[in-house]
């Protein structure tokens, strides 16, 4: 087991290394020179250089991809072009309202897909089932920005239940501003995620396991709570761990859309003002977020599933 | 029993599921008018005034105009070619890549294995969303740069479940029995393997097309896509600040348009897996 | 009639809604269970015997099969008129189940105590520490070494054996009135399976259970059951004590069965099958006495003939990883220093349990498998290290037939892509015409028809795919073929006539075998020569018809002994 941890450990590195050639290919690389963009179009060939020099793209090739490789390490960053700020305070002050909005939303909606999707499996074939079913294809099919723009135009603007858009920080406050969003991030991700895990469910459903407990007298909810989900969970935490790094991240769109100033909006922010080092730092930030997640993934597991200690 | 491959027993069993069926015919449709909207014979006139601004949908506007007093069906007309080859091309780029890599790593395993599974392990370590801003940010707006971010991003799945599949079949006797009769690599490989594991490709397709019509709605939403033509997205960019002024249309139109054919891809992936994967047989 | 029987099934009939419409199961099957008495159900694979218990558990699926007609007389009460939660109370408690696949029939994730103490606790409210006591204690019963332990354990660190008395001790637990065991020893090694049938029995006994103990296996019958219940197609077509049934079957089926099984001393020069005894619609046939005539391989004279294949200290190994970087920290010898000479035109069958080394003996042989030591040579010439192109000339020579008749063909190719791609990558036979038609001439040497060419390998039942692998493997006219467990996954009697087909072929061709089996009687049957294998070795080597007698080495005897007689050990019961 601890072996396991510490290969899979010093597994990252490669992937590190090649995340980091990826954003620094993309960025440093294929993206040209920034500078003509950055002091428009009166700039002289003598500013265009300085400002080179300053950015450090003077430096070769390898020593800007070891400053990428860095980066991810001590989260140092560098400021930003739109803000001057330094980016990891950015990052810093954007995590909190993200989380304010992603914890609740992707508790609850977690929660929730469970609960359906074991019911859905205890019903499974009869009507409940396939009603659950259609509304979940039905509601992935809908963009996510309909329902964006629908639920807060009728919602906040029309029934006036919800602040339109905006943030504010202290506890009691932000529930009003986050509630919509959140709301809309349930509806968004129920869907999918019902369908995953009434999958993994009925999977386990047909397993001869199943059959025995059944020839031993127990009952189908029984056997659907112990046997089936103890199962199931092993998938079903992979997959639900694997999404905690974007909830750092946050919901771009709905981030933007409610001007909720996170993560994601920042994101954004930078994407419209082309600065080139906040989307790097984004970058950089969400694959480190990935793999870690990743990795912790992997360990619980192998924890939930004794079969796989013995490799 | 009549029916002779694989193939006509899935296509028979499909042809039994009215609404896979009716899902096929959507999806058809919409493929026929892109290709007629882009060789110009249905809405090339998208971009004419056809009546005053913002009008409701009526008989001679089934889905009003915009603020250009623009036909918002002809628009959305025009954002079916475009989400349309959107799809097609991510397809186009990751299957090749995604099968390659996927049935080299399956199959050889040891170092070539390590190499794939590292290369599609760092792509997925990078969120979807940022590598496809990225991209699209990098290479400059329009429609090529979100080509080619749907087509990086979208070979990963196709890559790890074939190469998953190719693995599992690799220790099939069938495949050994082909070594045993003197098949080489390349033959037990594309003769054998390929062919058993290609309905993961039709599967992962379907799917993968869908969320390219999604990914580049959002993209155009965010200014990133289609410049200078309509497409789903930037109606429904337009549609954010009608809504306030009662102008529901473009977001409408746009929206029923993805519905539908999200919908039939959405249930003839579904359909396609019932009937082209034995594992779930008899569910 | 003296009692009540414990179980009293009339008329039943099960039918399954399918794709293609509705198919009956069991047709109008009725028998009893006397109090203490232990019923087994023959049949071959389809022949309604498992949908049947289940069935008696009421665990038939939904909403699939039905119950259109009859009764299932428990005690006296109809079990098909019980709702889920009476059922339930009887499930586990009353009657009890164990089940042919013990590797995935425990639940993977909770210790085995656990499981067995569940039972426990629901059906007699035990609390959590007494059922777990209980549980050990019952795996003590059970024959399980250290149950406190044991108990402890997760499924996937048991072998097969244990985890099949895991089940029993599971099923025995509340000391229910009947036990089903449907194929309990199916799964499991030749000498587990007697300790597994010898627990049964000592349990059945003790507990003064009533048992249904299905199989396919008549021989496995005699050891346990008092009653036999043969059936056929959905139908009972027989029912008869134990010992009647060998001495003196009455159904043209019982008999065929009873007769293809090879026995381990002398067998008839070709088996007897099913066919034999009865024509496709059911009606009796007079066997031939020249059939039934026993064959002494002893009596054909020797020829002279030449040493085809010689195997030295052959050693093939794999590697095991480990440490950090999963470097490959030592190796696991699956064969260990193998030598044997085998003639031209006759045959070496190789014996052993799971895991001994004897399939990975043929691949390395074939070349499949890389050997790490030792010598293979083949017609006077050493193939041990040929590669490439004298390697794919060799693969025209030596050619192998698998277990699975189901995984060894490729379902997207037609039977005849799949019989002509060999003379493609062979470059032989010119004109598809051509090959097409040495394709044809094969198939019906097989004894399948030619014009069923064009269809795919699921169109076939198990032993035409086998024959279907037959063929393939002769098209390149090879001198020599390993079959790797070919007859084991077929039903008794479609294991006759591939066997007899095996040894036609061999006779018309002069071909050369090496042939793989865990069945020792098969083995005695179709070799000259028998090699028994053990932990990669060959630990004893004799003419098939000599080492049944005078075995030499403690595991052979064992090996013999476990074999079931096919005979009953009880003196016949009347209960009827």
């Amino acid at each position: 087991m601890t072996k396991y941890i510490i290969r899979r450990l010093l597994y990252m590195i490669p992937v590190l290394l090649g995340v980091s050639l990826i954003i620094f290919v993309l960025f440093n690389v294929v993206s040209g020179d920034p500078t003509a963009v950055l002091l428009g179009k009166n700039a002289t060939v003598r500013q265009m250089a300085d400002l080179r020099e300053q950015l450090g793209l003077n430096k070769s090739l390898l020593s800007q991809y070891f400053d990428v490789v860095k980066s991810a390490f001590t989260f140092d960053f560098g400021y930003s072009w739109a803000t001057k700020q330094e980016i990891s305070h950015m990052i810093w002050q954007g995590a909190y309202p993200s989380l304010c909005l992603s914890v609740p939303a992707f508790v609850i909606s977690t929660i929730l897909s469970l609960l359906i999707s074991l019911m859905v499996a205890y019903y499974r074939g009869k009507g409940i089932d396939l009603f659950v079913r259609i509304i979940c294809i039905a509601g992935m099919s809908i963009s996510a920005l309909a329902y964006i723009l629908f639920f807060q135009w009728f919602f906040a603007y029309k029934l006036g239940w919800f602040e339109i858009s905006g943030f504010e920080p202290e506890f009691p406050a932000f529930i009003s501003y986050v509630a919509l969003p959140a709301v809309i991030w349930i509806v968004l991700s129920i869907g999918p995620d019902v369908r995953f895990f009434r999958t993994v469910i009925l999977d386990e459903i047909y397993q001869d396991y199943v059959r025995t407990a059944r020839a031993k007298g127990i009952s189908e909810m029984t056997i659907l709570f112990r046997h089936v989900l103890r199962n199931a969970l092993i998938p079903i935490i992979t997959y639900v761990v694997i999404q905690i790094p974007s909830l750092i991240l946050g919901a771009l769109l709905l981030e933007n859309f409610f001007s909720i100033p996170g993560l994601g909006g920042m994101t954004l922010n930078a994407l419209n003002s082309s600065d080139f080092p906040v989307m790097k730092a984004m970058a950089v930030m969400s694959s480190v977020g990935y793999i870690l997640f990743g990795l912790l993934a992997d360990i619980l597991y192998t924890a939930a599933d004794p079969r796989i200690k013995f490799k | 029993m009549k029916t002779n491959t694989l193939w006509k027993d899935a296509f028979k069993r499909l042809s039994n599921d009215k609404l896979a069926l009716v899902a096929l015919v959507i999806v058809c449709f919409y493929f026929l008018i892109a290709i007629l909207s882009s060789l110009g014979f249905v809405a090339s006139g998208w971009s004419q005034e056809v009546g005053a601004s913002n009008l409701a949908p009526s008989m001679n506007h089934f889905f009003g105009t915009d603020i250009f007093g623009r036909s918002v069906l002809l628009k959305v007309i025009r954002g079916t070619q475009i989400a349309m080859s959107v799809g097609v091309a991510a397809s186009i780029i990751a299957i090749p890549i995604g099968v390659i890599l996927g049935a080299l790593a399956g199959y050889f395993g040891g170092w070539v294995d390590d190499i794939i599974t590292w290369f599609y392990t760092t792509f997925s370590s990078v969120p979807n969303i940022m590598l496809l801003i990225s991209i699209t940010l990098i290479l400059g707006k329009g429609i090529f740069a979100v080509y080619i971010a749907l087509g990086a991003t979208s070979w990963v799945t196709l890559c790890r479940l074939i190469r998953g599949e190719v693995m599992k079949h690799k220790e099939r006797e069938y495949v050994q029995a082909a070594g045993a009769i003197g098949g080489g690599h390349l033959r037990k490989l594309f003769r054998h393997i390929l062919p058993n594991v290609s309905h993961i490709i039709i599967i992962n397709t379907s799917m993968q097309f869908q969320i390219a019509i999604k990914s580049e709605v959002i993209l155009s939403y965010l200014g990133l896509g289609v410049q200078g033509e309509p497409s789903w997205g930037t109606m429904i960019d337009d549609a954010k600040l009608e809504l306030v002024r009662g102008v529901w249309w473009q977001l409408a139109g746009a929206t029923l348009a993805m519905f539908l054919i999200l919908l039939a891809f959405n249930i003839l992936g579904d359909a396609l897996r019932d009937a082209l994967d034995p594992k779930l047989k008899g569910k | 009639m003296t009692s009540l029987p414990l179980l009293s099934v009339r008329d039943l009939v099960v039918e399954f809604q399918t794709g293609e419409g509705i198919v009956r199961a069991v047709n109008n099957v009725s028998f009893d269970i006397p109090q203490g008495k232990t019923i087994g159900i023959v049949g071959e694979s389809g022949s309604g015997k498992s949908v049947t218990s289940l069935a008696v558990m009421g665990l038939l699926q939904k909403p699939a099969g039905k119950i259109p007609q009859g009764q299932i007389l428990f005690e006296g009460q109809d079990l098909l008129k019980y709702n889920e939660d009476q059922m339930r109370k009887i499930r586990g408690n009353q009657i009890s189940m164990i089940f042919q696949e013990p590797m995935t029939s425990l639940n993977p994730v909770f210790k085995v105590g656990e499981q067995i103490a569940e039972a426990l606790r629901i059906h007699k409210n035990l609390s959590k520490k007494e059922a777990w006591e209980k549980a050990v204690h019952l795996m003590n019963q059970v024959g399980i070494p250290h149950p406190e332990i044991s108990a402890h354990k997760f499924p996937h660190e048991m072998s097969g054996g244990q985890k099949q008395r895991v089940m029993i001790a599971m099923a025995i637990s509340c000391e229910p009135k009947l036990l089903i065991a449907d194929e309990p020893t199916t799964a499991l090694d030749v000498t587990i399976q007697k300790q597994v049938l010898e627990l049964l029995y000592k349990l059945q006994q003790e507990y003064r259970m009533s048992m249904m103990f299905i199989t396919h296996d008549l021989g496995v019958i005699g050891d346990i059951a008092d009653d036999v219940v043969v059936m056929y197609r959905s139908n009972v077509v027989e029912k008869n004590h134990a010992s009647n049934i060998f001495m003196s079957a009455q159904h043209p089926y019982t008999k065929g069965l009873l007769a293809c099984r090879p026995k381990l001393g002398a067998n008839p020069k070709r088996l007897l099958t099913v066919s034999d005894f009865m024509t496709e619609d059911g009606q009796e046939k007079i066997v031939p006495s020249e059939r039934v005539q026993v064959f002494d391989k002893e009596s054909v004279i020797e020829k002279d003939e030449k040493v085809l294949l010689e195997v030295k200290d052959l050693v093939t190994q794999f590697p095991i990883k480990g440490g950090l970087f999963g470097r490959t920290v030592d190796h696991f010898k699956a064969v260990n220093g193998v030598s044997f000479q085998l003639k031209k035109g006759k045959t070496l069958g190789l014996v052993g349990e799971s895991g001994c080394g004897k399939t990975t003996l043929g691949r390395t042989i074939l070349r499949l498998v890389e050997p790490a030591s030792g010598n293979i040579i083949y017609d006077g010439k050493d193939i041990t290290h040929v590669y490439h192109e004298e390697l794919r000339q060799l693969r025209r020579k030596m050619q192998i037939i698998f277990q699975d008749p189901y995984s060894s063909l490729n379902p997207r190719m037609t039977i005849s892509d799949i019989l002509t791609e060999p003379l493609n990558i062979h470059k032989i036979g010119g004109s598809r015409a051509e090959k097409l038609d040495m394709a044809r001439e094969l198939i019906e040497k097989v004894g399948l028809k030619s014009n069923q060419m064009s269809r795919y390998p699921h169109e076939f039942s198990g032993g035409q795919r086998q024959r279907i692998c037959i063929a393939r493997a002769l098209m390149l006219k090879p001198e020599f073929v390993i079959c790797d467990e070919s007859v084991s996954a077929l039903d008794v009697s479609i294991q006759a006539q591939v066997l007899n087909l095996l040894l036609d072929l061999q006779q018309e061709f002069g071909l050369t075998y090496v042939f793989i089996s865990h069945d020792l009687s098969v083995v005695n049957f179709i070799a000259d020569e028998v090699g028994v294998m053990y932990a990669g070795k060959i630990i004893e080597m004799d003419k098939a018809s000599r080492i049944y007698k005078n075995a030499t080495q403690e595991y052979t005897r064992s090996l013999l002994s476990a074999i079931p007689k096919g005979q009953t050990k009880q003196a016949p019961t009347l209960t009827v």
